[in-house]
């Protein structure tokens, strides 16, 4: 008996032709058409396992029909393998990242930033027809490769095994290190021992403790961002200027600026105008480098804000969203919950602080555009002290009217959930909001055990 | 083999914590320092008393901790947690201020925890992660500066450049001492093991250093004394073994007493909690930042990413460290989630293959429930050794012959 597959019903195809085309880096557009076509037609063969209806699929993998930029995060979600692929047939450079950074070195610099899951995406779409428990038995197996080449206790590893399989092509390993996460800092390193000696390794080092307030560590993170550009620069064999940097940094900030006017819309709403993954994908949108396309994902986030304001304009709810859902804000690691069973359980996503950190962090426009952009990476809310960090994330809360808050953190993320005691600690203190923590696998499909307490908190609230 | 001086240093030891009591009444104050890289001459030099934080071997402390840094942090961290939030270690009890460096992020964490849940007075020194690179050092330098400044801030006294050349002068003179006595345990008819020099090091990190230091050419004499000419070589029988990985702090002696049970005789180390640290440490200039790069500049930590693997002057000292204390094997210590250690624990297997050494990776915590597993795969490996050189020297004596 075959899987049961979700399909894009017709009745919302005319409403979603009527919206706007996509535009590419490269100059080249997709329309709506071309959208419609192949997510109907296409994408279900080659990648049965993102649209079966499945429990554990960790999200509705845009259900949401009647939004169209929920069809089209989904259209550059899945055909983001093939465009890596083709950026590299095109001779583009693609640097492997950290995530909950910005990337506006490597849009001045030309080449495309992929953090971690970015890269686990690129090679999960390299082979067709699979379902979710094969595609889940692949990745598996390719994580274990990398458990033995590294550590079992690695939480990620970024990459490490398809770079060195040969599977991937990535010129360059150049991620800010030790920011939010040691592992990528070892995994880095890592790569001096794979047989594969034409990957150009750079640490972007990150300094620790207070040092947004040290003109010296700006200075020294400056100078680190400086030989990350003439890095970058080696494997595409030009010059970055300055006012190629600042020029990025305009063009971030547009993004940064866009995503947090979104969210801060989504927030205003009497309900919720979208379910949890689509805000989510959405409000990403933000930092521009979610689908390895910094115009592409611009176009789609100009297009989402209008969508937006006419759903919270109209009182519309977001599709699957229970009434009166319990609001959840979600910190940690670059992991989340369930957001479609969560939904089920009544309650709904409204923010996070991973990949948020950052969107809502604007770079300064006048002066030395390095110093600049150093500064605003060192204030980064979400590598502050304990305290700092805390109260930051006490203002989103509010502003997000949150019900309960998960620290979530990945097995083996040692450096987030050392911290996530006293972060919830202060959380439940100051605002009287019921907390917990939660710890979850990786590499893995979204299971009964975990729900089980997301569900059992969700009652509570 | 008993060395008359080290049961003074025994003694010495059971009367610190109430010698530090008394000290603090008077006026003086206790710095706590944890880490790889804090410059330890210039809380010296301030006029606090300093003391390595480092315990570990217990893992009710290890449980007590993670209630408050997490289960997924190193047992040696959830030990430290465990132990400040428990406040019945005497050395922890005696501590006013805690001096930790960010060279393992864990480390770091630690810090920013202990300072949050038990209210402690604690200074952090950055450490760039690049830092074989000019600009990291300037950055260094910048830091050791403002650490100094914080702790001069707590001193109530600037940091006077007479009292620093001092404490360097002395810290130099132990270095130097302990690198001596460190030769007669890895010798051929050796009169203290290295059990013995390992207890006697970590002694160094909470006895007064001036009197340590006297304690140390006490030792040194004894030992000249009982043997003339030290010879690095091996006894009949021997199974030289070489330890390395994550550190052994005080209190945790589980690793080191099963090598020892199965006939193991460890011969050399490279462990932070061992002697690498008093390794190759040249300060250049008297000052704050040239006490502290002489720090840096020495093996780095292997929480410290370096993306040569040529050139990886870690892995070049431990191979050093091999062919001068004539190692046969290496036992790889890796504690539950050290990352600094554990991810590098197969590329130091293969980087030593090369060069015919083995090795072995034990991975644990301070429970004792693994104990007869590593036993069984340490007297394995122990055994291998023993054939391996009685089959090199059966090869040896034919081709004599």
């Amino acid at each position: 008996m075959g899987k049961q597959l979700f399909r894009y019903s017709e009745a919302n195809k005319e409403k979603f032709l009527e919206s706007d085309n996509i535009t590419f880096n490269d100059g080249s557009t997709v329309s709506p058409e071309e959208i419609w076509h192949y997510l109907t037609e296409e994408a279900p063969v080659k990648y049965p396992s993102a649209f079966e209806v499945n429990l554990y699929q960790g999200n509705r993998g845009s259900r949401d029909e009647t939004l169209p930029t929920s069809l089209k995060t989904r259209y550059l979600g899945l055909t983001f393998s093939a465009r890596m692929e083709k950026a590299k047939d095109n001779g583009k450079s693609i640097a492997f990242i950290q995530g909950g950074q910005a990337v506006d070195p490597y849009t001045a610099a030309d080449t495309i930033a992929l953090r971690p899951g970015l890269v686990n995406q690129w090679n999960n779409g390299l082979e067709y027809g699979n379902d979710i428990n094969k595609e889940n038995l692949r990745r598996k197996k390719s994580k274990e490769k990398a458990f033995h080449d590294m550590s079992f206790e690695a939480c990620q590893t970024g990459g490490y095994e398809h770079v060195q399989a040969g599977d991937l092509r990535i010129d360059v390993i150049a991620p800010y290190t030790v920011l939010r996460c040691s592992d990528i800092s070892y995994g880095v390193e890592a790569h001096r021992h794979g047989p594969k000696k034409n990957v150009k390794l750079l640490n972007v080092d990150y300094p620790l403790r207070y040092q947004a307030d040290k003109p010296w560590a700006i200075e020294y993170f400056a100078q680190n961002l400086r030989r990350l550009v003439n890095t970058l620069d080696e494997v595409t064999g030009r010059k970055t200027s300055e006012d190629d940097l600042l020029k990025a940094i305009k063009l971030h900030n547009t993004g940064r600026r866009l995503g947090t006017e979104l969210a801060e819309l989504w927030w205003s709403a009497d309900v919720p105008p979208t379910n949890s993954d689509d805000r989510a994908s959405m409000v990403s949108l933000g930092n521009l480098e979610v689908h390895g396309d910094v115009q592409a994902s611009l176009s789609v986030l100009k297009e989402a804000k209008k969508f937006i304001a006419e759903r919270v304009k109209n009182g519309v709810k977001g599709h699957a969203v229970a009434d009166n859902p319990k609001r959840l804000f979600i910190l940690g690691s670059c992991v989340g919950i369930n957001g479609s069973r969560s939904e089920d359980a009544g309650a709904i996503v409204v923010g996070r602080d991973d990949q948020w950190s950052h969107c809502s962090s604007l770079v300064e426009e006048e002066g030395d555009p390095y110093y600049n952009l150093a500064k605003a990476t060192l204030e980064y809310p979400y590598e502050q002290s304990i305290e700092k960090r805390a109260q930051w994330t006490i203002e989103q809360i509010k502003k997000s009217r949150a019900d309960g808050v998960i620290f979530i953190h990945n097995w083996g993320c040692n450096t987030q959930a050392a911290i996530s005691r006293p972060i919830v600690d202060i959380i439940k203190r100051e605002t009287g909001i019921p907390t917990y923590i939660h710890e979850r696998d990786l590499h893995g499909l979204r299971d009964e055990q975990e729900q089980n307490r997301v569900n059992a908190f969700v009652e509570m609230l | 083999m008993s060395v008359k001086t080290l049961d003074v240093i025994r003694k010495r030891l059971e009367e610190r914590p109430d010698e530090l009591r008394r000290a603090r009444e008077n006026g003086l104050k206790v710095v706590g320092w944890v880490g790889y890289n804090v410059p330890e001459e210039i809380i010296h030099a301030l006029g606090f008393i300093p003391v390595r934080i480092a315990v570990g071997g217990d893992d009710r402390l290890v449980e007590i901790g993670a209630r408050y840094a997490s289960s997924k942090t190193c047992v040696f961290i959830r030990e430290i947690v465990g132990a400040f939030a428990e406040n019945k270690d005497p050395y922890i009890q005696q501590t006013d201020i805690l001096a930790f460096d960010a060279t393992c992020l864990q480390n770091y964490r630690a810090a920013e925890v202990i300072e949050y849940f038990f209210k402690k007075d604690v200074v952090v020194l950055a450490v760039p992660r690049n830092f074989h690179l000019d600009e990291a050092k300037e950055y260094f330098a910048h830091e050791a500066n403002e650490f100094t400044r914080l702790l001069e801030e707590r001193a109530g006294a600037p940091l006077d450049s007479a009292r620093l050349a001092e404490s360097v002068a002395l810290y130099n003179d132990i270095r130097k001492t302990l690198k001596s006595i460190y030769t007669f345990q890895a010798s051929k008819n050796n009169v203290i093991s290295w059990e013995e020099v390992y207890d006697l090091i970590q002694a160094g990190e909470l006895l007064d250093k001036r009197e340590y230091l006297s304690l140390l050419t006490q030792t040194l004499d004894e030992l000249k004394e009982r043997q003339h000419y030290p010879v690095i070589a091996s006894d009949d029988g021997d199974s030289r073994i070489f330890l390395s990985g994550s550190l052994i702090p005080r209190g945790d002696r589980k690793l080191i007493s099963i090598i020892k049970s199965v006939g193991g005789r460890i011969v050399g180390d490279d462990l932070w909690s061992g002697i690498l640290p008093h390794l190759d440490l040249d300060i250049k200039e008297i000052s704050p930042a040239g006490v502290a790069l002489g720090y840096l500049n020495r093996t780095p930590h292997a929480a410290l990413p370096y993306l040569d693997l040529e050139s990886d002057r870690r892995l070049k000292k431990l191979q050093e460290c091999l062919s001068q204390f004539k190692a046969q094997g290496v036992i790889y210590h890796t504690l539950r989630y050290c990352d600094p250690f554990t991810f590098k624990a197969k590329e130091t297997k293969n980087v030593l293959a090369k060069s015919g050494i083995p090795l072995l990776e034990i991975h644990t915590e301070y429970a004792g429930s693994d104990y007869e597993a590593m036993k069984t795969r340490v007297e394995a490996f122990v055994e291998m050794i023993k054939i391996k050189s009685e089959i090199a020297e059966e090869q040896s004596v034919l081709v004599d012959a």
